[in-house]
């Protein structure tokens, strides 16, 4: 791996190239990812990798026109830079291309560990090797399909022509296991556990592979479920298939500024019940995307985005923020091979009062629901598909599990009209999110 | 490159095999009148991997001196050794296969290069206007271009060495359609492998305009489909998606071993025995299939592939590594995406025979029941052959006669129960996946298609 001076002066080098090629305004990112990464198939060792690259993204701005190109070969870097120009010469001015003026960026803690470097293929084939002895000490009839361990270390620099030169490593563990359970004819759904950390002493598969496999055990033997209009509780990840894509779709400033998103003019108004609030923090201590400067340089920040139930702000970048005259919240997403877009980085629903036992407890007739597997429409807010590991509660308490059974709804409509978020929350890849209880939602057995 | 790659590979210790690959996308996006994206991208390596007792091991790297490809070499081999120990079933070799050591130029008489970047982003700018126009209900458009061109080299110790070229261009279009608070879509895509004209020779960027706006339009004011079980007929389009998405999967040679229902299902009858489906390294049945790939990423010279054969299974996806465990030919289909993915089991253009039934005729059997055409927003197929995808455009049947359209509406069932209820196979036969990208870990760019096909599944929607 580089040093941050050598990524740093690979940076100036570029910002000059794109100048001298004719450039008013120049933005160069940077990015150098180290990845070893062990894969298992069918609870046995499969491929075991390693790579390295960098990659430069250079945006070039010619009187508020705009270019793109990035290369990871050395020698192409020159001619990478004239292509940005070349792409920014041909295309429409926009009064919004404009480079914000650095701000001051504080360095985050905790993302980055000095041992990630000392941690080698062996190391990483040996959790590979702890998941698959776990998941078979849990019981012989789970088969872990797939599973994986990785590590990463990255180094990210920005630099523009208005003076802005930052630069910041992190180091992430992610791995993930996928589980089925076999038993005679019978076979269940697909459960899937993933967890990340940034420090190589806190990687710990077992909950994953623990997880994974309960829920796989658990769905077998489902039966035919029943056809209703109830209440449905779903898990974190089921909230984040039904409902997360939609909520990070509608407060994203690019769909609000283009008119695809209903959010858009409703700032200050209830979109969801009091019960929800929904906060990304780029800074959260252990967050999975935990960075201080976002994809254009911009200091990542906590935002606060629906406020019991209010929608309190948008997410924007540089270019959205001046075309809607609101405040950049630091929010440009994406890598040095793309150009900037918007995105949240560690997003979260907040935690509510009551246990997800007491949900469910609450409950005389509904469904669970772990896993979404269907469509969730984010402009119309239309929901339908399969739930997948799902149980039927039956006063109060997990009856049995069904299969087959579809549910359907409208997002927009089941934001308002939810009525229970868990005090429980868990991860999510990047996400956090609790149990929630939706209403009225219609369930057809197949 | 070619010589280089050989010297190595003839020096090396093992099993190995060496992928370059240097590719240049451009993609020109427009969203509301607004350019979203200009931009081009240039990405090269090499790709090396090793066999070490019964382990495969990968290592990518940049540096295209010898001295960084040996390196990435003992790299990709040290990797597959640390896991040797530990591995159970050890790789005992892999199957023989016929190796390519031929040279694929680009097939088109229209390259994209020589449409200059003005003319591009001037035809997605126009269509992007041309969408905006296209009434008061309409709120937001987006229109992009995209291309991806590929050179490769593939050389493996035992014999292989390829050299490849592909292009494939795609074209985008999207609308977003409001009334009374609610907000309707529609949308077109169509890609292919090789030039401009053979690009919008499927479909001209002006038809995808008016298709897209009509569908965001026409769906604001359209009933949601009744649920239930029913007759459908399946327009190529969707016929491609059941194909590759429902049951192609399944028979991925990996997907199977994991646990895929198709399991035992070999020689046993699995479809009506009206179904022949195929997944073909050609263009069969039309020109500019996205999938073609006359070589793949271990070398191995594609085969068409039977996979079912009038309703029985005869063939699953093979690498040469699945290949040696079930003692047959490999078809090839291992393919990785980017020098940095080392191959994996991926379909290339994956359709259904088309038989003998025209399509007014297909229409006029239905009594009661859906024609169902494209992949709309969303879709999901288990290993268990268990689907749902959404449709771009539902319309009724009543009486042998098309009707109209229902908002929303999905299909979904088992795409096995769906196969085995067919009962009318179209004389017809198109290419039509759209601009579609599989994902399984990495991204490949295929093609699935067919005849229109008569079907029973559920039609689903908003209750």
């Amino acid at each position: 791996m580089g040093n941050s001076s050598e990524l740093r002066d690979r940076c100036q080098q570029a910002l000059e190239l794109t100048k001298k090629h004719g450039a008013d305004e120049v933005e160069i990112f940077a990015q150098t990812a180290q990845t070893i990464t062990v894969d298992a198939e069918n609870n046995d060792l499969h491929t075991t990798s390693s790579q390295q690259e960098t990659m430069i993204g250079i945006r070039a701005f010619v009187n508020q026109q705009v270019g793109f190109a990035c290369t990871n070969v050395d020698e192409d870097l020159e001619t990478a830079c004239a292509d940005a120009v070349q792409l920014a010469k041909a295309s429409p001015r926009d009064e919004h291309n404009v480079l914000d003026a650095p701000q001051p960026v504080q360095p985050v803690d905790e993302i980055f560990d000095a041992k990630a470097a000392d941690f080698t293929a062996a190391d990483a084939v040996a959790q590979a090797i702890r998941i698959l002895e776990i998941a078979e000490s849990i019981d012989q009839r789970v088969i872990i399909g797939n599973a994986s361990v990785s590590s990463n270390l990255i180094e990210r620099c920005i630099a523009n022509s208005r003076g802005l030169d930052l630069f910041e490593s992190s180091s992430l563990f992610t791995y993930f296991a996928l589980a089925t359970a076999k038993d005679g004819e019978q076979v269940s759904n697909m459960a899937f556990k993933f967890d990340a950390t940034h420090f190589v002493d806190q990687i710990d598969v077992e909950p994953v592979v623990r997880g994974a496999s309960a829920d796989a055990l658990g769905s077998l033997g489902a039966g035919k479920g029943e056809s209703f209009v109830g209440p449905v509780i779903l898990t974190p990840e089921a909230v984040g298939s039904i409902l997360g894509g939609l909520i990070t779709f509608q407060l994203n400033g690019k769909n609000a500024l283009r008119g695809s998103s209903r959010w858009g003019k409703e700032l200050g108004n209830a979109v969801a019940a009091p019960l929800i609030t929904v906060i990304d923090d780029g800074r959260l201590a252990g967050g999975v995307s935990t960075s201080a400067f976002d994809r254009e340089g911009t200091p990542r920040a906590r935002t606060v985005l629906i406020e019991n139930g209010v929608a309190k702000s948008l997410m924007h970048n540089a270019y959205t923020a001046r075309a809607m005259g609101a405040a950049n919240t630091g929010h440009a997403s994406g890598s040095a091979r793309s150009i900037p877009g918007i995105g949240p980085s560690n997003a979260s629903i907040a935690p509510g009062q009551t246990s997800k036992d007491e949900l469910i407890g609450e409950i005389e007739h509904g469904l669970l629901v772990s896993r979404f597997s269907g469509s969730a429409n984010p402009i119309s807010g239309d929901f339908s598909g399969v739930a997948k590991a799902a149980y039927l509660i039956k006063n109060g308490k997990l009856e049995r599990p069904v299969t087959g059974t579809l549910i359907a709804g409208n997002a927009f409509e089941a934001l308002q009209s939810l009525s229970g978020v868990s005090s429980e929350t868990e991860r999510v890849f990047t996400t956090t999110l609790p149990y929630i209880r939706l209403e009225d939602i219609s369930i057809t057995a197949e | 490159m070619q010589e280089l790659l050989q010297r190595i590979a003839a020096r090396a210790d093992g099993w190995i095999e060496l992928r370059f690959q240097s590719r240049s996308t451009k993609q020109i996006a427009v969203r509301n009148g607004e350019l979203e994206e200009s931009s081009s991208k240039r990405i090269q390596g090499i790709g090396v991997r090793a066999l070490v007792d019964g382990v495969f091991g990968f290592a990518a790297t940049t540096d295209l001196t010898e001295t960084g490809i040996l390196r990435a070499m003992e790299s990709a081999q040290g990797a597959a050794k640390t896991s040797a120990k530990a591995k159970k079933n050890r790789i005992e070799g892999l199957a023989k296969a016929t190796l390519s050591t031929g040279s694929y130029p680009l097939q088109t008489s229209d390259p994209l290069d020589a449409h200059p970047l003005e003319e591009k982003l001037a035809l997605v700018m126009r269509i992007d206007e041309m969408i905006r126009n296209g009434g008061d209900a309409i709120v937001s458009s987006n229109v992009s271009y995209a291309e991806i061109q590929d050179e490769k080299v593939i050389v493996t110790s035992d014999g292989a060495c390829a050299h490849l070229f592909s292009a494939i261009p795609e074209f985008r279009t999207m609308a977003v359609a409001q009334k009374n608070g609610e907000q309707c879509f529609g949308n077109s895509s169509i890609s292919t492998q090789g030039g401009w004209a053979e690009l919008f020779g499927i479909r001209s960027p002006e038809e995808m305009a008016e298709y897209t706006i009509q569908m965001a339009i026409e769906q604001l004011t359209a009933p949601h489909p009744p649920g239930g079980t029913t007759t459908v007929v399946l327009d190529p389009g969707l016929v491609g998606v059941l194909s590759h998405e429902a049951i192609g999967h399944t028979v991925e040679a990996d997907i199977v071993l994991g646990g895929a229902i198709t399991l035992e299902k070999m020689d046993k009858e699995v479809a009506s025995e009206l179904v022949t489906m195929i997944d073909s390294p050609t263009s069969d049945h039309g020109t500019g299939a996205t999938g073609t790939l006359p070589v793949d990423d271990e070398g191995v010279q594609g085969r068409k592939t039977t996979l079912i054969d009038h309703g029985v299974l005869r063939s699953y996806l093979h690498n040469r590594e699945t290949a040696a465990h079930f003692g047959v030919e490999p078809t090839g289909n291992a393919r990785a995406f980017e020098y940095t993915d080392a191959p994996i089991i991926r379909m290339r253009n994956t359709y259904i025979e088309p038989g003998d039934t025209s399509f007014e005729d297909m229409i006029a059997g239905v009594e009661d029941g859906f024609y169902c055409v494209g992949l709309g927003f969303g879709g999901q197929a288990d290993s268990n052959a268990e689907f749902m995808f959404g449709v771009r455009e539902a319309r009724r049947i009543k009486n042998g006669k098309i009707g109209e359209l229902v908002r929303g509406a999905n299909i979904s069932g088992n795409a096995f129960d769906v196969l085995k209820s067919v009962d009318a196979v179209g004389n017809d036969f198109q290419w039509d996946l759209g601009a579609g990208t599989c994902g399984k870990g990495q991204a490949a760019k295929v093609d699935a298609g067919g005849p229109h096909l008569r079907c029973k599944a559920t039609i689903g929607g908003r209750q």
